[in-house]
């Protein structure tokens, strides 16, 4: 709740607040506003120089990456999806028992947590040279498995932190009930503390989907062809289509939108989530 | 509710047909690692197409991104990576790449050589083994607008101003020449001149786009300079000889037609796409760059600032006349794979003169013999002038096709564009390249 | 009827073994082959090693004075970056808090940048900072700006403002939550004493939230440090190695050039060096958000 300010000049302040707002939003959101416009231009529009505003707009560029010969879009979409989804799955799945034990039994919390948490922290470039030269020997490079244990272990810092400071609040009232009904702690963790995380599981598989649709170094480093993920895929059609713009556009425009749409569902949780991991962890 | 559960399942159904589709890749199928970008990319996309319907083993095609291609791709095959069974070679790389390449020597026959000019197939040969069929010739040409160049050639006013400008940079005043007969002077003089902020009076902003950013490609663009006054890596007895006045004289250019700011000052990040676009929207007036954009600026439409406007030519002369870097793209076969009949099948595909015919009249710059070229070539300048300037001014570096040229390049390109960009004096750009030559051919 | 406490305890031990195991795997077994490979002569020929090299990797990664340049790079990038960052959403958060306090849907739009890759957004740069094509120039030269944004003096300005302008949504996102978590009886508080505007927000929120301005700041530090995706993108790391990062430094070690052994060495260096700081980072980051 705000307190009203006083004074006449409140209606001025309200609009420079406005006109600020809409400012800052579209100098940050200028390089997706010009690629999505991009991607409904012509070639020889978007060849044009100085760069034309008002054009007539054409679905030619989705055709030309969408359906035309070899062009893998939808290909790589599908291998972001499985490799996000799939990580971020993972990852809950590695991280909620253990953050569970954190809490209630003090089991790892004081090495394990902060080691995950420093993790994060980590250059990757530093696990991507040996895990590139194990994976090749186990077979594991350009597979959807090699990546989906990567972005795996990058979501593990935000899920553990994130679940840890959930659990924390869950009183442990709710734990005697099952206790009381004579169940394992298994029991009482599945059945229980899980199903009321709903939302900041929900949450976390949001963020960590987000992140790894949108890791970049270690999709290039350890795939080829088939487990390729849309970032890559998407830098492909700058180098491939030299100077057609419009195309590349309309791939990265593909490419994002994913991330964007789950994104306007996320941001409420990002601010709360970090915040209070951070604070407590 | 049935209608809804009956639409999920045929939606179901649908998706998982299409990841089936999508997943199976019949096991004969070959993958085939190609060079991305331009007119050559669209042509080769149509000749698989055309192989992938007469053919039981279907080929699809696949790219890495431009920067970091060769990288990616020694990678992978010196991982045993089999996810690719014909891949990308190149002149300059071939020594690199040999040891992990299937030699092809049995498959250069009558109708490969009725195809390709045995020139051409030497272009593919490291140390009597020919690992690849030559799919590109690449060269550089200086691409200049004719309304422009001949304008200035009849305009008194212009010429004077001409003369004002290259008496003020170069010391002396000069006339204007046809661009074919250009040496380096002119190239810079009339650079200047079509600087609008040197000369205000000039129809585009910029005289030429130079393309400067760290990438070894853009030093094989470069050193057509140094080359056309004699420069080269090794002298006959291999001492390296890159500390020489034909080197410093063409490195001298490029960093003075940027100090002039004749070139945008963005030219330190640009390389072939940003080039073509600089040109492309009519705002440089010449420049020099690879044969394979030609095919994309004559497409109709596409480049409406320039069309109809512009033409290609040899690059200016130097001392020892023009000079241009020339190699060959090609396509060989991984060692690794397993598909090495299916991927034999497509190379002797390729070699056809149906092939080539079609690859050539879509877009690509094959070096085909004279018959073919005679009955396809068209009005494609580029291949007119392709086997005429390789021949008369075509110059590959004592040492470009060792298995270090590749990192000599590489190297190269950071020393060299470190200078242009002023954080590295001539003199240690020189030594340091120089240093790393000699522990090359070293080894 | 309750379990036993111990047999609880060991029941609730085995759910952390998936994890230990994962990580081991993941990120034990890559530094422990690190150390490995740091001592052998790899090449990409051999990629079990042609023999012990002893420190001989070290000394050759070490030695580099192209290393330290990277280093020195990445230091200043990321300070400068986290800076900005932190500032422009002070700012941010300060002015548009009541806004958003009413119309919390428009946090969204603020939100967007961070959804997209940063290689991508780095590709999207390049689109339209084309000093010829692209739409920043196009309409600073209507205005009468002429401006060339990867000029050789402009190219670090510009990597480091992209990295801003993407990443400050990060820290405004946590520093608006802190904001708008404070008690509204401060509020109400602060009207009644006058204490309005630009002295209320100093004076009293700044400290209020400064734990969270330390957290951001330093988790802001450690993404910008390691810097990769856009600049990588745009300008490979040059012109020459002008916008080189450590990353990008280590990438180009082992992809372009090959050394395989050095630029293992240098990763299982960068290792050691980064946890021993994060270490007494977080100590004091702890330390102040208690005092």
């Amino acid at each position: 709740m705000i307190v009203k300010e006083k004074g006449a000049s409140k209606n001025s302040i309200e609009a420079l607040r406005w006109l600020l707002f809409i400012v800052i939003a579209l100098i940050i959101n200028l390089p997706i506003i010009a690629t999505i416009l991009t991607s409904f231009k012509t070639t020889a529009d978007i060849n044009s120089s100085p760069p034309i505003f008002f054009f007539s707009p054409t679905l030619s560029n989705y055709i030309e990456v969408l359906f035309k010969g070899n062009t893998n879009l939808l290909k790589y979409i599908l291998n972001s999806t499985i490799i996000a989804g799939g990580g971020s799955i993972l990852a809950i799945f590695l991280s909620f028992p253990a953050a569970f034990a954190m809490v209630r039994h003090g089991i790892g919390s004081s090495w394990l947590l902060p080691l995950v948490t420093n993790i994060r922290a980590l250059p990757l470039i530093i696990y991507a040279i040996p895990l590139y030269l194990m994976f090749q020997l186990v077979g594991l490079l350009d597979s959807w498995l090699g990546m989906i244990l990567v972005t795996a272990t990058i979501s593990i810092p935000v899920a553990l932190v994130l679940f840890v400071g959930f659990i924390q609040d869950i009183p442990i009232e709710m734990d005697e009930a099952g206790r009381l009904d004579g169940a394992s702690q298994r029991v009482i963790l599945w059945k229980l503390i899980f199903p009321m995380s709903r939302p900041i599981v929900i949450a976390v598989f949001l963020l960590s989907f987000i992140t790894s649709w949108n890791e970049f170094l270690f999709g290039l480093i350890l795939t080829t062809k088939n487990a390729t993920p849309v970032t890559i895929g998407a830098t492909f059609f700058v180098t491939t289509y030299g100077v057609k713009w419009g195309a590349t556009a309309a791939a990265m425009t593909l490419s994002v939108l994913p991330p964007v749409i789950l994104g306007l569902f996320a941001y409420p949780y990002i601010g709360k989530s970090m915040l209070s991991g951070a604070v407590k962890g | 509710m049935n209608k809804i559960k009956a639409l999920i399942n045929s939606l179901v159904a649908g998706l998982f047909a299409t990841l089936t589709l999508l997943s199976i890749s019949a096991s004969a199928n070959i993958t085939v690692l190609a060079w991305p970008g331009g007119p050559a990319e669209e042509a080769l996309r149509k000749v698989v197409d055309h192989y992938n319907k007469t053919s039981d083993s279907k080929a699809e095609l696949l790219y890495f991104s431009r920067d970091n291609f060769f990288d990616k791709m020694l990678a992978d095959v010196a991982a045993g990576s089999k996810d690719f069974d014909v891949m990308l070679t190149a002149t300059y790389s071939l020594g690199k790449y040999a040891p992990f390449m299937t030699p092809i020597n049995d498959m250069v026959n009558e109708e490969v050589l009725s195809t390709f000019s045995q020139g051409a197939i030497d272009t593919q040969t490291y140390q009597g083994t020919v690992y690849g069929l030559p799919t590109d010739l690449s060269l550089h040409f200086l691409y200049y607008r004719e309304d422009l160049i001949n304008e200035l050639l009849s305009n008194s006013s212009w010429q004077a101003t001409y003369a004002k400008i290259s008496a003020e940079y170069l010391g002396k005043e000069m006339k204007p020449k046809a661009a074919e007969d250009w040496n380096w002077d002119d190239f810079i003089a009339s650079a200047l001149f079509f600087t609008r902020s040197i000369n205000p009076d000039s129809p585009v902003p910029y005289g030429t786009v130079l393309q400067m950013k760290n990438l070894l490609f853009n030093i094989m663009i470069w050193q057509g300079t140094a080359a056309s006054y004699g420069g080269d890596w090794r002298d006959a007895d291999g001492n390296i000889t890159i500390d020489s006045d034909a080197y410093r004289r063409g490195l001298k250019i490029y960093k003075d037609l940027f100090d002039a700011e004749a070139t945008p000052a963005d030219s330190l990040s640009y390389e072939y796409a940003e080039a073509n676009a600089a040109f492309g929207s009519g705002k440089v007036a010449f420049y020099t760059q690879w044969s394979a954009a030609y095919a994309d600026f004559i497409k109709p439409g596409e480049y409406p600032a320039i069309e109809g406007n512009f033409t290609i030519t040899n690059q200016p002369a130097g001392d020892m006349g023009p000079k241009t870097h020339f190699h060959s793209l090609g396509l060989g076969i991984n060692a690794n794979s397993d598909k090495q009949d299916e991927a034999r099948a497509f190379l002797s595909f390729l070699g056809t003169n149906e092939a080539m015919s079609m690859f050539l009249k879509e877009g690509g710059q094959p070096p085909v013999t004279d018959p073919i070229m005679n009955a396809h070539a068209g009005d494609r300048l580029d291949m007119l002038m392709m086997a005429e300037h390789t021949a008369k001014y075509g110059k590959v570096m004592n040492g470009g096709t060792e298995g270090g040229a590749f990192a000599i390049y590489a190297n190269m390109a950071e020393n060299f564009t470190a200078y242009w960009a002023g954080d590295m004096d001539v003199d240690t750009a020189i030594v340091n390249v120089t240093k790393f030559l000699e522990a090359e051919f070293a080894k | 009827m309750s379990l036993n406490p111990q047999t609880e305890r060991q029941q609730a031990k085995k759910f952390l073994y998936g994890l230990c195991i994962f990580l081991a795997f993941m990120l034990g077994f890559p530094s422990l082959a690190n150390l490995w490979f740091s001592f052998n002569d790899v090449t990409f020929h051999n990629l079990t090693g042609e023999g012990f090299a002893g420190f001989e990797n070290y000394r050759k990664a070490l030695g580099n004075p192209k290393l330290w340049e990277a280093l020195g790079y990445s230091l200043r990038f990321g300070l400068v970056a986290t800076i900005f960052e932190v500032g422009i959403a002070l700012f941010m958060v300060f002015t548009l808090h009541p806004l958003l306090l009413r119309k919390p849907w428009l946090t969204a739009v603020l939100m967007l940048p961070i959804m997209v890759s940063p290689a991508l957004m780095g590709i999207m740069y390049r689109l339209i900072l084309n000093e010829f094509t692209g739409i920043i120039p196009g309409y600073l030269n209507l205005l009468g700006f002429h401006v060339t944004l990867m000029s050789r003096s402009m190219i670090q300005y510009t990597v480091i403002a992209i990295e801003v302008l993407q990443w400050t949504p990060f820290a405004f996102i946590i520093l608006l939550t802190a904001r708008q978590s404070l008690p509204y009886e401060l509020e109400e508080a602060a009207a009644i004493d006058g204490a309005m505007g630009l002295k209320y927000s100093l004076r009293i929120v700044l400290p209020l939230i400064s734990p969270a301005i330390y957290i951001v700041t330093f988790i802001r530090f450690i993404d910008s440090f390691r810097v990769f995706d856009h600049i990588f993108v745009l300008t490979g790391g040059g012109p020459g190695s002008r916008t080189t990062s450590i990353s990008i430094y280590i990438y180009k070690l082992f992809f372009q050039r090959s050394e395989l052994g050095e630029s293992v060495a240098l990763s299982f260096v960068l290792l050691v060096v980064s946890l021993t700081l994060l270490y007494f980072g977080l100590k004091l980051v702890v330390r102040k958000e208690q005092s």
